[in-house]
């Protein structure tokens, strides 16, 4: 066991829409759940039954009604501000279902924009995108990412949550919008690159079927202490 | 290059490149609007008080002491009430007097007016107060059928020396400021008496800088062939041997009362005024008095113009707050993923609101560029319809601060797209659409 905290870990977390509401059920309520470095996770579960509030408490968008969040030992919801922004954008590499790239700006922009919020010295930014990029099989990274095609937009995407070398990368849904083949190389590709950049990786789908490429997976409801 | 705040600002910019441009636009109109107004004021007024330059008093017989101005120092029109040369040579010898340089106007060339003097109009009278009359080219004039041009004159005019010229009995109504009918309603060309440019002025920055000079006796002549030709249309072309008391006649008198030398006011100044004063015959103008006096009419407008223009600003600064509120609906997303990898809200609100004062930047520098050209417009219609030489030059004082100010103003309208956009829901605006 090496020395590292875990980039996850999550203890006795609740979330609920109504805090003042007693009687709203819990969407989200884990009990307990670790990742150890470079370990993949997929949580599985039907659509709105609170996976991507899980994401989203996890990146530190959301706060919880109890419970606490660490990445990489660091408690997320005790960092106000800019300062939990700016750790976000330094350990948190995350991927939507609709990519949610820049508009108007190229693949490598789009990557550089994850990297305009860490420490990287800025002369460095570009040569790591386009490096990164290439990586991925994107060799025009100066073309406007509005214009690739939706399996390279997909690509852009990894490669921007994983620019910042994140200790843990949230993918939400990452494949909902592919085709079989595509999902099945953007799945692949989020699986590589993760584990070269040795980052964990926790992500959620409704497809039962990506369990298979998983070392471990659960089902979202599995993890509430009163399932 | 690294991707930066600039770089996602001026995406933003060209994004929308239509309403980027159009609320530039908006603001380059204030500014301009703003800038031409507070330099023409100032620039005004100070074309307006060369033109009496180092005279304490004019006197006319024009009916008020500013309408006397405006005709003897300005050229609104030509005066029509005549003053003896007898009357101005005792006036002259009465008063105690550093000169006493008699005017006579009602001629023109091509509709700039022609000033008939004494050589001591170019010897002692400085149309600004620091500095004299010089050439630019040939003479002053020595006899008659000689004529100086002014330095405006001679460019619109395109004289040089050497030009053979008819002079126009009568000065076209184009600027009827004084309110006076011209000497001769039907203005006729005085072509017995061509004249001979001997001398290019150089420019002045008053409104002499559009006449012409000729000495009396030669405005004298071709008035008394006119008398003559009345009695008997044979009558030969007269000289100075002819004339007579009827056709040595002027309409102003430019006064210096005398003073301590380096000095410019004097103890006798009004002591020679209240003697003026008791002929009621004449008018004594002080052409300083009369200018602020215009100025004091002139400016309770030119406020309101100033807070009009001050108004136009405000609304371009409401201009650039809708054009960005607006854009936030479509910016939402991009808000939230900037979040997502790692801006703050505070980053956020300084982008928009430096996106805004970019917006105001580029405004005021095109507003100034417009000043420029819209009082290099204005100077030139000034020019032309009032006989006002403006500098169209913006003072760099007041145009970086109308530019700080478009600035500021751009900035603090920017602070409420800037709020909207630091309250940007990020979860919400993260999911897929529809």
């Amino acid at each position: 066991m090496s020395d590292r905290p875990p980039p996850l870990s999550i203890r006795n977390l609740r979330f609920r829409y109504d805090a003042t509401g007693a009687a709203t059920p819990w969407v989200v309520d884990v009990a307990a759940l670790d990742l150890n470095p470079g370990e993949q996770m997929l949580l599985t579960g039907g659509s709105g039954r609170g996976k991507s509030t899980l994401l989203n408490l996890i990146a530190g968008l959301m706060e919880p009604n109890e419970g606490q969040v660490l990445i990489a030992g660091q408690p997320v919801h005790s960092l106000r501000g800019a300062a939990r922004d700016r750790f976000r954008g330094r350990t948190i590499g995350m991927i939507f279902q609709t990519f949610n790239l820049l508009h108007g700006f190229s693949a490598a922009e789009n990557v550089m924009a994850a990297l305009m919020f860490t420490d990287l010295p800025p002369r460095e930014h570009r040569p790591r995108a386009e490096a990164l990029l290439r990586h991925l099989g994107i060799d025009r990274p100066d073309a406007d990412a509005d214009r690739l095609s939706v399996g390279q937009q997909q690509r852009v995407a990894v490669a921007r949550a994983v620019a910042c070398e994140p200790a843990l990368v949230l993918a939400d849904e990452p494949t909902a919008s592919l085709d079989p083949d595509n999902a099945r190389a953007a799945i692949d590709l989020i699986q590589r690159i993760c584990r070269e950049k040795n980052a964990a990786l926790l992500c959620v789908s409704h497809d039962p079927a990506m369990a298979q490429r998983f070392e471990r997976t659960a089902s979202f409801d599995q993890l509430g202490r009163n399932a | 290059m690294a991707l930066t705040d600039m770089t996602i600002i001026r995406r933003s910019m060209t994004a929308r490149l239509f309403s980027t441009l159009t609320t530039i636009l908006t603001v380059a109109v204030a500014v301009a609007l703003m800038l031409v107004l507070l330099t023409m004021r100032d620039a005004g007024e100070k074309a307006f008080e060369r033109g009496s330059g180092n005279m304490h008093i004019l006197v006319s017989r024009d009916s008020s002491p500013m309408v006397s101005v405006l005709n003897g120092v300005f050229y609104a029109n030509a005066p029509a009430r005549p003053i003896a040369w007898r009357e101005y040579e005792k006036l002259a010898a009465e008063l105690p007097l550093e000169f006493a340089i008699p005017i006579q106007l009602g001629d023109s060339y091509r509709g700039l007016p022609v000033l008939a003097t004494t050589p001591e109009f170019f010897s002692q009278f400085k149309p600004d107060p620091q500095v004299g009359w010089s050439l630019a080219q040939g003479r002053y004039f020595e006899k008659e059928l000689e004529i100086v041009v002014g330095a405006a004159a001679a460019r619109s005019s395109g004289l040089a020396i050497g030009d053979t010229i008819f002079v126009t009995h009568g000065v076209p109504r184009a600027a009827a400021l004084g309110g006076e009918q011209p000497a001769a309603a039907e203005p006729h060309v005085h072509k017995e008496f061509p004249f001979k440019v001997v001398g290019i002025l150089n420019p002045t920055g008053s409104a002499h800088d559009r006449a012409l000079f000729m000495n009396l006796d030669s405005s004298w002549i071709m008035h008394a062939f006119d008398r003559m030709l009345v009695e008997d249309p044979r009558a030969p072309v007269p000289t100075v041997a002819d004339l007579d008391e009827r056709d040595r006649l002027i309409t102003g008198i430019y006064l210096r009362v005398l003073t301590r030398p380096g000095q410019d006011a004097s103890a006798a100044l009004p002591q020679v005024y209240s003697m003026l004063r008791s002929d009621p015959s004449i008018t004594a103008a002080s052409p300083t008095d009369q200018i602020r006096q215009l100025f004091t009419i002139v400016s309770n407008i030119d406020q309101l113009f100033v807070a009009m223009a001050a108004v136009v600003m405000v609304s371009s600064g409401i201009a650039i707050m809708l054009a960005l509120y607006n854009s936030m609906e479509q910016r939402r997303r991009q808000i939230a993923v900037l979040r997502v990898l790692g801006c703050s809200q505070g980053r956020i609100f300084g982008l928009v609101v430096t996106e805004s004062a970019i917006l105001g930047m580029l405004g005021a520098a095109a507003g100034v560029l417009a000043a420029f050209a819209g009082s290099t417009l204005v100077a030139g219609i000034m020019k032309q319809r009032l006989g006002l030489v403006i500098e169209p030059a913006l003072p760099l004082e007041l145009t970086l601060l109308v530019i700080l100010a478009t600035i500021a103003l751009a900035a603090a309208a920017g602070i409420v797209p800037a709020a909207m956009a630091y309250r940007t829901p990020v979860v919400r605006n993260l999911r897929p659409i529809g």
